[in-house]
C-alpha cells in the first residue's frame, strides 16, 4: 500500500516536472493586429497559411508566441511550418506545447528569430496542411455522379491572442459552389469567396464556415506503407515500397458498369492513374503485387527524374482499396559518403508518390550491410524509432542491422532527407566472396578426397589388376620416351664426333648415354615382367617393343662403327654415305613400329 | 614443342586414359542435357514473368505457401473453408502432399543458408528443376537397360520432348512436375533391383516408389505395370530367386510406405486397381513354393501335387475375391479407371470426368506433335529389345506397350508416355547408330587390307554408312528444332495471361483474370462467397483469397452440379439456388468481345449436363437449349431457354449496345462470330459489380432480398 503510494507520488512529481518543461502560458502583452488567413480546398487537401501580424503591446521582449490550431481541424494536422514575412528561407523553430487550462486544445509554440521589442510588430506566415478534413457529402454516390464535398471550420482565426483585424479567402476547386456561409461581409468570384475584414474579435472565438463544393481531385490516401531501404556497398542501393491505397472519397453505390466507363467515359471522381516521381537514377524499376506484375505502366526518363505512370489493376472508385509494390535500384554514390570507415546515408525519407499525397502511416526499413556498427540517425522531423531489427538475406552469417522508424500523416512537405551515420570496416566487404571461395573449395576438396579414396568394403580384384596395369602401362610409356630421346642423343654425338673427330670425347658421351640407356631398358623390362604378373596383354606388346628397341640399338652401333671407321680413313666419304643411309631408313622404319605399338598400348 | 603448346588443351585431354576421357565425355553430355532441359522450360518466365500457370498449380502453390509457413502438422490437420462453401475440405488428407513437401523441404533449406528465396520462386522452378533430375534418371534407367550411349541420347532427348515439356514448364507447378522424375527413379531401382537381385536395392526402389505414392495419383500405373513385369517373366520361365527377392521386397516395404499416406490409406490392401499387385506377390510366394518341391520331388509325385494345388488356391482366392466384393470390402472400380479401359465409358456415364479436356482422347495428331521422331523411333527400340530379349528388357516393352495404350486413350496419359519412348528411342537410335558408325572408313587407323577384304561382298559400304548415319543426324536435328518450336509456340503460355498480337504488330497482353481476382480480393468483404464455374475455384481462392462454392478437386458431384443448375436456371430460379448456397458474388468468363474462345458459354452445355445429372436438376434437360434443329446457338434463332438463362444473362449483359466489329451490328459475339439474340434486358437480382478491362472477367452482386413493401 505504501509503496504504491509512493510509486504514484513519484509519478506524479516526474510528470509535473516533465510538464513544466512542456508549459506554455498565454502572454497577455501580445496582441494580432492583423490576420490574412488563406484556405484552399482545391485539393483533397486543406492547405492553409495564415499571416500574422504580431504586436508586443508590453513592456518586455518577446522571445516566441503560441499558435493553436482550429478545433474543427486540430486532429487532422500533417504538417505545419513558420517563416517570417522578411526571410521566407530560415524556418522557425516549431514545437508542440500545452497551456494550462486549455487541455482540450492543441498549441504549438513558434519561436521568433530576434527578440520582438515593445512596441514592434513582425509578420509570420504560417503554413500548415491537413488531411482528410474535406467530407464527402453526399457520403456515396453513382458512377456517373460528379462528386461533391464539404468543409466544416472556423469563420475566424481561432488564435489564443486578441485579434484586431482579419481576413479569410477560401479558394474552391471551380467555380461549381453548391452552397458556402454567408456571414457578411463576404464576396465570392469564380473559385474565390472572401470573407472579412472582421475587427476586434476575443480570443477563441468561434463561427461556422460551411463551403459545399464540387471537388473531383483524385481522393487518394496511402493507408499504409512500407518503405524498404536496402543499402549495399558494393554500389546500389535498392528501394522498395509496398503501398497500401484508398480512394477516400464518396463511396460508389449501386452497379459498376464497365459499358458506360467505357464509353461515355463517366467516373470523374475514380482514379485511372497517377504519376510517381523517382529519382533521376532510379533504374530497374517494378511495378508488381502479390500475384504478380503489373503490367499497366508507362515510364518516362525526365531529367530531374524518373516519372512512372502508375495506373492500378482497376480503375479506383470510392472506396475502392489496392495494393502495390514498387520497387528501384538507385547508384549509391549519389546517397551514400563515406571516410575511411564512416559513411553517412542521405535519402528521402519518403519519395514522390503522386501529387498531393497523403500517407497516414508509413514504416521505414534501412537495412545496412551486415557488420555495420555505430548507427546514429538525423532526421528533419519527430519520428518514432523502433528498436532495430535483423535482417538476413543472400550469404549473410550474422545478419544485417535494420534502422525501423515509423510516422503517421505525412503529406508532400514531409519529402524531406534524413541522415543516417554508420561505420563499417570495408575489409567486411570481402567476408562474401569469401564465403563463396571457401564454400566451392571444400566441395572440390570433398570430392577429391572422395575419388581417391576407397571406400569399399570387399576389393574388386579385376578392377584393381586393371588399374594396375595402367599405371604400369603410363610408366613404360615414359620410359619409352625417353629411351627415345637417348636415340636421338647418339645421333648427336655421332655427329659431334665426326665434325671434331675428337675420341675421347666422343667414347665418354656414349658410355654415359650407354649407361642411361641401360638403365632404361632394364627398367621397361622389369615393367614388363610386372605387366606380365598380371596376366595382360600389354606384356607382349612390351616383349616386342623391347625386341624394336634391340633392333634399334644394332643399327645404331652399325652407325656408330661406322663413323668411327670414317673418322680412322677406314672408309671413304662415299661408302660411308650408302652404310648410313641404310641405317638411317631401318632406324627411321623401326621407329614408326616402335611408335605406333607404344600408342596402341 | 610449339605446337603441343598450342593445343595444350585437347593434348590434356589426349593424356587422359580412355576410361576418363569416357567418363568426362559422359559427365558433359549428361550435364548439357539437364541445363538444357532446365533451360528450355524458362521460355514462359522469359516472356512474362516468374508467374504460376493454369489451374490446378494455383491450388498447389497455396497449400505450399500454407505448409511453408505453418509447418507440416498444422497443413496435415488443415481444414479449409475457403473451398466447397458450405462443406469446407480437409486439405491434409485429400491431397498427395509430396509436391508441397518437396518446395517446402526446398524453400526452408535455402532459407537455412540465408539464400532468401520466396515461396513462389520455388515453386515456379520446382518443375525445370526436377526435369533436370529425369533427365539424369532416364540416363541411368536406359544404361541399366542398355549401355552407356544410348542412355545419353535418351537422355538428351528427354530433355526436350514435348510431351513431358507440356506438363513441366516453369510455372506449371503440378504433381506431375515431380511424379515422373519417381516413376523413372522407381523403374531405374526396380531394373536394378532385379538384375541384382539385392534387398538393397529393393528397398531403395521401395522408396522411391513411396515417394511417387506421395506425389501423384498415376502411382496406380506403377503399382500395376510392376507386378505385370513379374507376371510376364514367370509366364517366359524366367522366374528366379533375384525376382523373388526383389518383387517381394518392393511389395511389402512399398506398400506399407505408401500406406502412410494419409489420402490412400487402406486403399492398396482394399481396393481392385491395386489387386494385382498382391495376386502377383501372392503367386510369386507358390512359386518359389513350387520350385522349392520340384527340386526335392520325383516329377510324377510333383504333378499331382501341382495340380490339386492350383485347384486348391485358385478357387479358394476366387472365393475371397468374391466375398470381399460382396461385403464391399474391395472397393468397386472407379469411374476415372474405367474410363481408362474403355474410352467411351466416361462419355456415356460421368459427364464431370467428360467435361474436362485432358481427359479426352488423344488423337493421331497431337502424337506426332508431341512425339515427333520418336513416334518411328519406338518400334526400331522395341525391335532392338526383342533381339536381346532380358528381364530388364522385358519391362521396358511392357511399359511401352500399356503407357501408349493409355496415352490413346486420354491425352493426359502422353506424360508418361514421354519417357519410355524416350528410352526405347534412345535404345534404337543408339543400336542403329552404333551399326553403321562401325561400317565408316576410318580416315586415323589404315588397315586397308582387311577393308579390302569386307567390301567384297558389301560393296559401298562406307558410302551407305554414311548416309544413314547422315540421314540419322538430321533427322536429329529436326527433332530439336520441332521440340523447340512446339515449346516456345504451345506449352510456354501462363493462361492466367493472354497475349495477342496488335494491328500493328505490338504484343497486346489481356491481364483481366488478374485484374478481377485482385479486385476481389480488395473490394470485397473478407467473407464473400463467390460463385463461379468449378474451373476457375483454384484461381479464385488463390489470387482473391475468397471462398468459393466449387472448385477443380471435383469431389462432390451434386454441388458442382447444383451451381451448374444455378448457371442454368432463369433468374428466379437461379436467386433460388444462390440464397439457398448463401452466394454473394457470380463471377463469369466471357470471351466475347476479344473473342477469348474457351469461355463459360462455351463450357455452358457441360454445366447444363452436369446440372441436369442429379435429382435436383431435374428440371434442367439438355435439349431444352437446343434450337429444334438440335443446335447451340446465342442468337435469334437460339432457344428461349437458353437466351433467358443466367448464364447468358450475366455474360451479355449491356453487351448489346457494344459495337465490337467494324461492318458488324452491335452485340457482335466475336467468339461465336453471331449478333446475339437477346440484347436488351435488364437483371432483377443481380447488379454488375465489376467487368474487367476486356470483358473476359464479369463478376455480380447477388442482391439482398428486397424489404417487405408496406
Amino acid at each position: 500500500m505504501n509503496t504504491r503510494a509512493l510509486i504514484l507520488l513519484l509519478i506524479q512529481i516526474s510528470v509535473s516536472v516533465f510538464g513544466k518543461i512542456n508549459q506554455d502560458s498565454i502572454d497577455s502583452n501580445i496582441v494580432i493586429a492583423k490576420v490574412e488567413r488563406k484556405i484552399d480546398i482545391a485539393t483533397h487537401l486543406v492547405k492553409t497559411s495564415t499571416l500574422i501580424t504580431l504586436e508586443n503591446k508590453g513592456s518586455s521582449g518577446i522571445r516566441s508566441f503560441l499558435f493553436s490550431l482550429d478545433p474543427s481541424l486540430k486532429d487532422n494536422l500533417s504538417f505545419l511550418s513558420a517563416v517570417t514575412k522578411e526571410n521566407k528561407d530560415d524556418k522557425l523553430d516549431v514545437k508542440e506545447t500545452n497551456v494550462a487550462g486549455h487541455g482540450d486544445k492543441r498549441f504549438y509554440r513558434i519561436t521568433l528569430p530576434t527578440t520582438l521589442d515593445a512596441g514592434k510588430t513582425v509578420t509570420v506566415d504560417v503554413e500548415a496542411v491537413y488531411a482528410h478534413v474535406l467530407k464527402p457529402y453526399p457520403l456515396e454516390i453513382t458512377q456517373a455522379k460528379k462528386q461533391l464535398v464539404v468543409l466544416d471550420t472556423n469563420l475566424y482565426f481561432y488564435s489564443p491572442y486578441v485579434t484586431k483585424s482579419q481576413t479569410t479567402v477560401v479558394t474552391t476547386t471551380n467555380s461549381n459552389i453548391e452552397s458556402y456561409t454567408k456571414t457578411k461581409p463576404v464576396t465570392q468570384s469564380d473559385n474565390v469567396i472572401t470573407y472579412g475584414p472582421f475587427e476586434e474579435k476575443a480570443p477563441f472565438s468561434e463561427s461556422q464556415l460551411r463551403v459545399h463544393e464540387e471537388n473531383n481531385s483524385p481522393f487518394l490516401t496511402v493507408t499504409s506503407m512500407e518503405r524498404v531501404i536496402e543499402v549495399s556497398l558494393w554500389g546500389n542501393i535498392a528501394v522498395e515500397e509496398h503501398i497500401d491505397m484508398k480512394h477516400t472519397g464518396a463511396r460508389l453505390k449501386g452497379p459498376f458498369s464497365r459499358f458506360d466507363y467505357q464509353r461515355q467515359q463517366d467516373g470523374y471522381a475514380s482514379i485511372k492513374t497517377f504519376k510517381t516521381s523517382l529519382p533521376a537514377s532510379a533504374r530497374d524499376v517494378y511495378y508488381r503485387d502479390e500475384i504478380g506484375n503489373i503490367s499497366t505502366s508507362n515510364m518516362r526518363e525526365l531529367d530531374e527524374s524518373v516519372d512512372v505512370e502508375l495506373r492500378p489493376r482497376f480503375p479506383l472508385f470510392g472506396g475502392w482499396k489496392t495494393r502495390y509494390f514498387l520497387g528501384y535500384n538507385v547508384p549509391s554514390y549519389e546517397y551514400l559518403y563515406y571516410k575511411g570507415d564512416h559513411y553517412a546515408l542521405k535519402l528521402r525519407f519518403v519519395d514522390h508518390i503522386y501529387d498531393d499525397m497523403v500517407i497516414d502511416e508509413v514504416q521505414v526499413k534501412i537495412i545496412l550491410p551486415e557488420g555495420s556498427k555505430n548507427i546514429e540517425l538525423k532526421v528533419p522531423f519527430d519520428v518514432e524509432r523502433r528498436g532495430d531489427e535483423i535482417h538476413y538475406t543472400y550469404l549473410d552469417t550474422l545478419g544485417r542491422p535494420v534502422v525501423v522508424l515509423n510516422k503517421h500523416n505525412l503529406v508532400e512537405q514531409h519529402i524531406q532527407d534524413f541522415e543516417l551515420h554508420f561505420t563499417f570496416q570495408k575489409h567486411l566487404l570481402l567476408q562474401e566472396p569469401l564465403l563463396v571461395v571457401g564454400v566451392f573449395y571444400f566441395l572440390f576438396l570433398a570430392v577429391i578426397i572422395y575419388v581417391r579414396l576407397d571406400f569399399a568394403i570387399t576389393k574388386d580384384e579385376a578392377k584393381e589388376s586393371r588399374m594396375r596395369v595402367s599405371s604400369l602401362i603410363d610408366e613404360v610409356q615414359s620410359a619409352h620416351d625417353r629411351r627415345s630421346a637417348l636415340y636421338q642423343s647418339y645421333d648427336d654425338a655421332i655427329n659431334k664426333f665426326k665434325s671434331s673427330k675428337d675420341v675421347t670425347a666422343f667414347s665418354a658421351s656414349r658410355k654415359k648415354i650407354d649407361a642411361d640407356y641401360k638403365q632404361l631398358t632394364q627398367q621397361i623390362q622389369n615393367l614388363q615382367t610386372q605387366l606380365k604378373a598380371e596376366g595382360s596383354e600389354a606384356a607382349e606388346k612390351v616383349a616386342q617393343l623391347q625386341r624394336l628397341d634391340t633392333l634399334y640399338k644394332e643399327q645404331i652401333g652399325l652407325a656408330i662403327t661406322a663413323a668411327e671407321k670414317l673418322v680412322s680413313g677406314k672408309l671413304n666419304r662415299q661408302q660411308y654415305l650408302d652404310t648410313q643411309a641404310a641405317t638411317a631408313a631401318k632406324c627411321d622404319d623401326t621407329y614408326k613400329e616402335m611408335e605406333s605399338l607404344r600408342a596402341a598400348l | 614443342m610449339k605446337k603441343a603448346q598450342g593445343t595444350w588443351g585437347l593434348q590434356w585431354l589426349m593424356r587422359m586414359s580412355p576410361e576418363k576421357q569416357d567418363t568426362l565425355l559422359k559427365m558433359v553430355i549428361l550435364t548439357v542435357a539437364a541445363v538444357l532441359s532446365f533451360s528450355t522450360r524458362l521460355f514462359s518466365v522469359l516472356r512474362f514473368e516468374s508467374v504460376i500457370h493454369e489451374f490446378d498449380p494455383y491450388f498447389n502453390y497455396r497449400t505450399t505457401r500454407f505448409l511453408a509457413e505453418e509447418g507440416f502438422y498444422n497443413f496435415h490437420n488443415w481444414f479449409d473453408d475457403r473451398a466447397w462453401y458450405p462443406l469446407g475440405r480437409i486439405i491434409g488428407g485429400t491431397i498427395y502432399p509430396g509436391l508441397m513437401v518437396t518446395s517446402a523441404a526446398i524453400y526452408h533449406a535455402m532459407n537455412f543458408f540465408h539464400l532468401t528465396i520466396d515461396v513462389r520462386n520455388v515453386c515456379v522452378f520446382l518443375a525445370p528443376l526436377f526435369s533436370s533430375f529425369t533427365t539424369i534418371v532416364t540416363f541411368y534407367f536406359t544404361k541399366e537397360l542398355k549401355d552407356a550411349s544410348a542412355g545419353l541420347l535418351a537422355a538428351s532427348m528427354l530433355a526436350i520432348v514435348p510431351g513431358y515439356i507440356s506438363r513441366s514448364v516453369a510455372g506449371s507447378y503440378d504433381n506431375e512436375g515431380i511424379a515422373i522424375f519417381c516413376m523413372l527413379l522407381t523403374y531405374a531401382l526396380w531394373i536394378k533391383s532385379v538384375k541384382t537381385g539385392s534387398i538393397f536395392w529393393g528397398a531403395l526402389c521401395a522408396l522411391a516408389y513411396f515417394y511417387m505414392v506421395s506425389s501423384w495419383g498415376g502411382y496406380v500405373f506403377l503399382i500395376n505395370l510392376i507386378p505385370l513385369h513379374v507376371l510376364m517373366l514367370m509366364i517366359t520361365g524366367r522366374f528366379s530367386h533375384r525376382i523373388y527377392v526383389a518383387y517381394s521386397t518392393v511389395y511389402c516395404l512399398g506398400t506399407i510406405l505408401s500406406m502412410q499416406i494419409s489420402f490412400v490409406g487402406f486403399q492398396p490392401v482394399q481396393s481392385s486397381e491395386h489387386m494385382a499387385a498382391l495376386g502377383v506377390f501372392g503367386l510369386c510366394q507358390i512359386h518359389a513354393f513350387v520350385d522349392y518341391l520340384r527340386s526335392k520331388m520325383s516329377k510324377e509325385q510333383f504333378n499331382l501335387l501341382f495340380k490339386s494345388l492350383v485347384l486348391l488356391v485358385g478357387s479358394v482366392v476366387f472365393a475371397a475375391a468374391a466375398i470381399a466384393t460382396a461385403l464391399g470390402k474391395i472397393a468397386p472400380w472407379t469411374g476415372r479407371f474405367y474410363s481408362l479401359l474403355d474410352p467411351s465409358y466416361a462419355k456415356n456415364n460421368i459427364p464431370i470426368i467428360a467435361s474436362v479436356s485432358e481427359h479426352q482422347p488423344t488423337t493421331w495428331s497431337s502424337f506426332y506433335f508431341d512425339l515427333q521422331l520418336l513416334m518411328f523411333l519406338f518400334p526400331v527400340g522395341l525391335y532392338y529389345c526383342f533381339t536381346k530379349l532380358t528381364d530388364a528388357n522385358i519391362f521396358i516393352i511392357m511399359y511401352g506397350v500399356t503407357s501408349i495404350y493409355f496415352a490413346g486413350v486420354m491425352v493426359r496419359l502422353m506424360l508418361v508416355l514421354a519417357p519410355v519412348m524416350c528410352v526405347l528411342g534412345g535404345i534404337g537410335m543408339s543400336a542403329v547408330l552404333t551399326t553403321y558408325m562401325k561400317n565408316l572408313d576410318n580416315p586415323m587407323r589404315k588397315e586397308k587390307k582387311s577393308v579390302k577384304k569386307i567390301e567384297s561382298n558389301y560393296p559401298l559400304k562406307n558410302e551407305i554408312a554414311t548416309c544413314v548415319v547422315c540421314l540419322l543426324t538430321v533427322f536429329l536435328l529436326y527433332y530439336t528444332y520441332h521440340c523447340t518450336w512446339v515449346t516456345s509456340e504451345a506449352y510456354s503460355s501462363p493462361s492466367i495471361v493472354l497475349s495477342a498480337r496488335g494491328g500493328d504488330g505490338s504484343r497486346i497482353i489481356f491481364d483481366d483474370f488478374r485484374e478481377a481476382y485482385y479486385w476481389l480480393r480488395h473490394n470485397t468483404p473478407e467473407d464473400a462467397k463467390v460463385m463461379s464455374w468449378w474451373d476457375y475455384g483454384y484461381q479464385i481462392t488463390a489470387m482473391a483469397n475468397r471462398t468459393i462454392l466449387v472448385d477443380n478437386n471435383t469431389w462432390n458431384n451434386t454441388h458442382i452440379s447444383r451451381v451448374g443448375q444455378a448457371m442454368a436456371s432463369s433468374e428466379e430460379k437461379a436467386y433460388e439456388i444462390m440464397r439457398e448456397l448463401d452466394v454473394n458474388y457470380v463471377l463469369v468468363i466471357f470471351g466475347g468481345l476479344t473473342g477469348y474462345s474457351s469461355d463459360d458459354i462455351n463450357k455452358f452445355l457441360w454445366m447444363v449436363r452436369i446440372g441436369g445429372s442429379t435429382d435436383r436438376g431435374s428440371h434442367i434437360k439438355e435439349w431444352d437449349y437446343y434450337t429444334p434443329q438440335g443446335e447451340f446457338r446465342v442468337d435469334k434463332e437460339g432457344s428461349p431457354v437458353l437466351l433467358n438463362c443466367l448464364m447468358y444473362k450475366m455474360c451479355y449483359y449491356r453487351f448489346g449496345s457494344v459495337y465490337t466489329e467494324g461492318g458488324k451490328p452491335t452485340g457482335y459475339d466475336r467468339v461465336r462470330n453471331t449478333e446475339i439474340g437477346n440484347k436488351d434486358f435488364e437483371l432483377d437480382v443481380l447488379e454488375e459489380a465489376y467487368t474487367t478491362e476486356h470483358w473476359l472477367v464479369r463478376i455480380y452482386k447477388v442482391k439482398d432480398l428486397e424489404n417487405r413493401g408496406i
